[in-house]
């Protein structure tokens, strides 16, 4: 029963969310500069042209009309159509606006499901290289506060959020790839396509997580019930395995929740450089293009994926840890 | 610079003794990588517009995809040496009849990717459609209502002008330039097959595209026999440093659009091959001609006396090549026009006080707009001209733009258009000069400038209106050239080198000034 009414309440919670992410999403490409219909029209059609077509196409009418029409459409399921991107799926420089032979237009829903896949195969594997070895290196600092391992945990720490995330996609594929000849690097031909970008992020997340394991297990080891542990006969490694590492997963999990759905963000740059063919990139392009009904899209999508991961974060929070309540 | 274009003799002379061959067996890709049976992987700077009609866009990736599939009457290597030298592919020979009447003798044997026989009614309903007004691309001399086409027999074509007015010999240059395309597809009409997919005659067929990539494979029934290389896989992919990873760690064949640096980088690499060619594209300092203060001439003038060309191709290093003329010394009638404005600040002094601006004072705050991410150094030299510009009065300020943006502001429009100088190069696979002079400063077009001068006009109209080709470039390089060099609706900075890297058994790939691959190694 207390799941149902979480979730309602989260669900419903979310729902807000995501409308307000949507609106102000929606208002900002609006005000900003940037024309699509001139991307679309191209950059010889007369001023009179653009502004016929953006009539035709609603650009025109207040944002709040245009917001309302295009929310609609979502609430059916209906992201709208790429302004630029045709059916077949290519990267499109934009073609004539009033060209008859132009093709249909990419469904923003169908562009974003086969994108998405590959973004989550790329940041799943970047979260679980991150773990594990945050895990190793956190707990080990953990437990020995001062000690030679968290000194080591703090400078591994201070380096990895040291360096620029596109530096080290480009010294790792040099090294990797070019040098060594281990990994692939670009595009996408297969799994192993992803390692390289996802070593590249889980760099960028180890800090926080190393950081995060290593004074929660501290935390947890200086708390009463590991000395009574000792004190009722348990053993050093069941009472960190069984307990201190089992209360301190609460923050780390909480913490997870939050850098997966940054994550989605943070592919950006990586997926652009290493050319990988998943939200980040369609994103890039997206933005580039003017692309209005792709990155609202993308935006709505995005959001729906970070209110549901904190959703299911804190209802595993509650279930590890009953006296929680969100 | 460029040598005697002899092409009225060649046209005279049997196109049986002109073989493929005759530019040079080097371009044909080494058997090397052939067997080796990959498919070539081509990592392009640009993306394509989706749309397959070679009508419907003038984007410069697509135009290469389109050399590997589609089939042209003609093509032209355009070497510095021999600008004007052609070979014959779908066309066997061809010959002006007379002023306004051009024959076209065409390959018998040759069959389209979907198995129709290639004829005279594709090269019809080609030039029929692709000169139509509503065509995006317009490329033809003249819409469709100004050609009469007729197709005697089954292996000629008759191109008749008279009704146009303009010469028949236009189509000479435009013929390698053309790809042919079925009449099947054709009358399918808009949003047909001809938007769907690329039906050609070349040697490799179009499959499919996956995502970012155009994915082609070897055509069997290639007239000349099928290729070597079983596919090529070509790939939008936007950074050039990853392009350039690419070809490091051996997974791209080859990459375009290098950096002067990244040429220096890879030049000792003993797996990868660099290739440097003079392009068809000039860059250009575009004037806004039709506002204040460039409507005057003067003001042109002692702008382009201000900037110090040479220091430019300093910064560009390998990437730039000196030209003196509005066109690219691999285009038909390029010479180093004696009248092109040199760096010369006493001069610009001058005539910047003659129009009333002395030392600059008096004129309005002017931008200068230009993109950063597809040329090669645009925000580097672009620095330095508006710092050269600055030192002799010009208030100018650099606007530097992605791509996008920068296109939504470049072409002329009622007023002028934003800025009143932006940075472009102008890029077309033909020696036909008049793709970069009557699109850009005939008053029917102005593109980028807007310039509307009537004495220009006159002479862009006569120099097409010559009736043979050597006419032609007398008037162009006495008269054409040497009046736009007096009234400087732009200044072309220099001629852009293209420069590829491939993979070390690539070496010898024959790669066209436009950028456009040879890759029809026979089996």
């Amino acid at each position: 029963m207390f799941v149902l009414s979480f979730l309602a309440r989260r669900l419903a919670q979310g729902a807000v969310i995501i409308f307000l992410v949507s609106l102000l999403i929606f208002t900002l490409l609006r005000v900003m500069s940037g024309n699509p219909v001139r991307q679309m029209v191209g950059g010889m059609a007369p001023d009179s042209l653009v502004e016929q077509i953006a009539t035709q196409m609603g650009l025109r009418d207040p944002i709040i009309v245009q917001f309302g029409r295009y929310a609609a459409g979502v609430v059916q399921g209906d992201l709208g159509r790429s302004f630029v991107r045709p059916a077949n799926g290519a990267a499109t420089g934009g073609a004539n606006f009033d060209d008859l032979t132009r093709g249909a237009r990419a469904g923003v829903g169908d562009l974003i499901l086969d994108a998405l896949p590959m973004t989550l195969q790329l940041a799943g594997l970047a979260l679980a290289i991150a773990l594990v070895f945050s895990a190793l290196l956190g707990i080990a600092a953990g437990l020995r506060p001062g000690g030679v391992f968290d000194r080591l945990a703090f400078a591994v720490s201070s380096v990895f959020i040291s360096i620029p995330n596109f530096w080290l996609g480009i010294v790792l594929a040099l090294l990797l790839s070019v040098k060594l000849g281990w990994l692939p690097a670009i595009g996408y031909g297969g799994f192993s396509y992803t390692v390289l970008p996802a070593l590249v992020l889980a760099v960028e997340l180890s800090p926080v997580l190393i950081r995060t394991l290593s004074s929660a297990v501290a935390a947890q080891m200086s708390e009463a019930y590991v000395a009574v542990g000792h004190v009722r006969g348990l053993s050093r490694p069941r009472i960190v395995a069984a307990h201190a590492l089992r209360n301190a997963s609460v923050p780390l999990l909480n913490l997870l929740g939050v850098q997966f759905s940054s994550l989605l963000g943070g592919v950006i740059i990586v997926e652009y450089i290493f050319d990988y063919p998943g939200l980040g990139l369609l994103t890039i392009n997206a933005v580039l293009q003017r692309d209005f009904p792709l990155i609202q899209g993308i935006a709505i999508v995005t959001s729906a994926i970070f209110v549901l991961i904190n959703i299911l974060v804190d209802l595993a929070a509650t279930t590890i840890d009953p006296r929680l309540e969100y | 610079m460029a040598k005697t274009i002899d092409r009225r003799r060649f046209l005279q002379a049997s196109a049986a003794a002109v073989g493929f061959a005759q530019i040079n067996p080097d371009f044909l890709i080494s058997s090397a990588f052939a067997q080796s049976g990959k498919p070539l992987v081509f990592l392009s700077a640009e993306n394509i517009t989706g749309n397959w009609d070679p009508t419907a866009h003038t984007t410069l990736s697509q135009k290469n995809i389109e050399g590997f599939v589609m089939g042209f009457l003609t093509r032209t290597p355009m070497t510095l040496d021999d600008p004007g030298k052609v070979v014959y592919e779908l066309a066997t020979d061809i010959k002006l009849l007379d002023p306004h009447r051009l024959q076209i003798k065409l390959r018998k044997g040759v069959h389209f990717h979907d198995g129709k026989p290639f004829g005279p009614e594709d090269v019809k309903a080609t030039f029929e459609y692709g000169a139509g007004k509503d065509r995006p691309a317009q490329w033809y001399p003249g819409p469709t209502e100004t050609l009469t086409i007729t197709t005697p027999d089954d292996e000629t074509v008759i191109v008749d002008t008279a009704k146009g007015g303009y010469p028949a010999h236009l189509f000479i240059f435009l013929a390698s330039f053309l790809p042919m395309m079925s009449a099947k597809d054709i009358a399918e009409g808009p949003g047909g097959a001809l938007t769907r997919r690329l039906n050609g005659t070349g040697p490799f067929r179009f499959v499919e595209q996956r995502g970012n990539d155009t994915v082609l494979a070897a055509y069997d029934g290639y007239f000349r026999g099928k290729p070597g290389i079983p596919g090529i896989n070509f790939t939008f992919t936007g950074d050039s440093t990853t392009r350039m990873l690419s070809l490091m760690n051996g997974q791209a064949s080859i990459v375009e659009r290098l950096e002067p640096e990244q040429v220096e980088t890879v030049k000792g690499n003993p797996k990868i091959a660099i290739n440097e060619v003079v392009s068809v594209e000039n860059k250009y300092l575009w004037f806004r001609c039709s506002k204040p203060p460039f409507n005057d001439v003067r003001v042109r003038m002692a702008a382009c006396h201000s900037i110090d060309r040479a220091m430019l191709l300093e910064i560009l290093g390998a990437a730039g090549h000196a030209s003196a003329n509005f066109i690219s010394p691999v285009k038909f009638g390029y010479i180093d026009l004696k009248n092109y404005p040199a760096y010369d600040p006493a001069k610009a002094q001058a005539l910047l006080a003659e129009a009333g601006f002395p030392k600059g004072k008096g004129l309005p705050p002017l931008e200068y707009i230009t993109s950063v991410g597809f040329y090669p150094k645009t925000k580097e030299y672009g620095e330095v001209i508006t710092a050269m510009l600055n030192e002799q009065g010009f208030p100018v300020s650099l606007t530097v733009l992605e791509p996008a943006a920068w296109n939504e502001r470049l072409y002329h429009r009622p007023g002028g258009g934003p800025g009143h100088m932006v940075d472009c190069g102008w890029s077309t696979g033909s020696p036909e000069p008049d793709l970069v002079l009557r699109t850009h400063f005939h008053s029917s077009s102005h593109r980028i400038t807007g310039i509307e001068d009537a004495e220009i006009d006159a002479s862009l109209d006569k120099e097409r209106a010559a009736p043979t080709l050597e006419e032609r470039k007398a008037v162009l390089q006495n008269e054409t050239m040497p009046l736009l060099a007096a009234k400087m609706p732009a200044l072309s900075l220099f001629t852009s080198v293209m420069i590829h890297a491939m993979q070390r058994e690539l070496k010898g790939l024959y790669i066209y000034p436009d950028g456009s691959i040879d890759a029809s190694k026979t089996a």
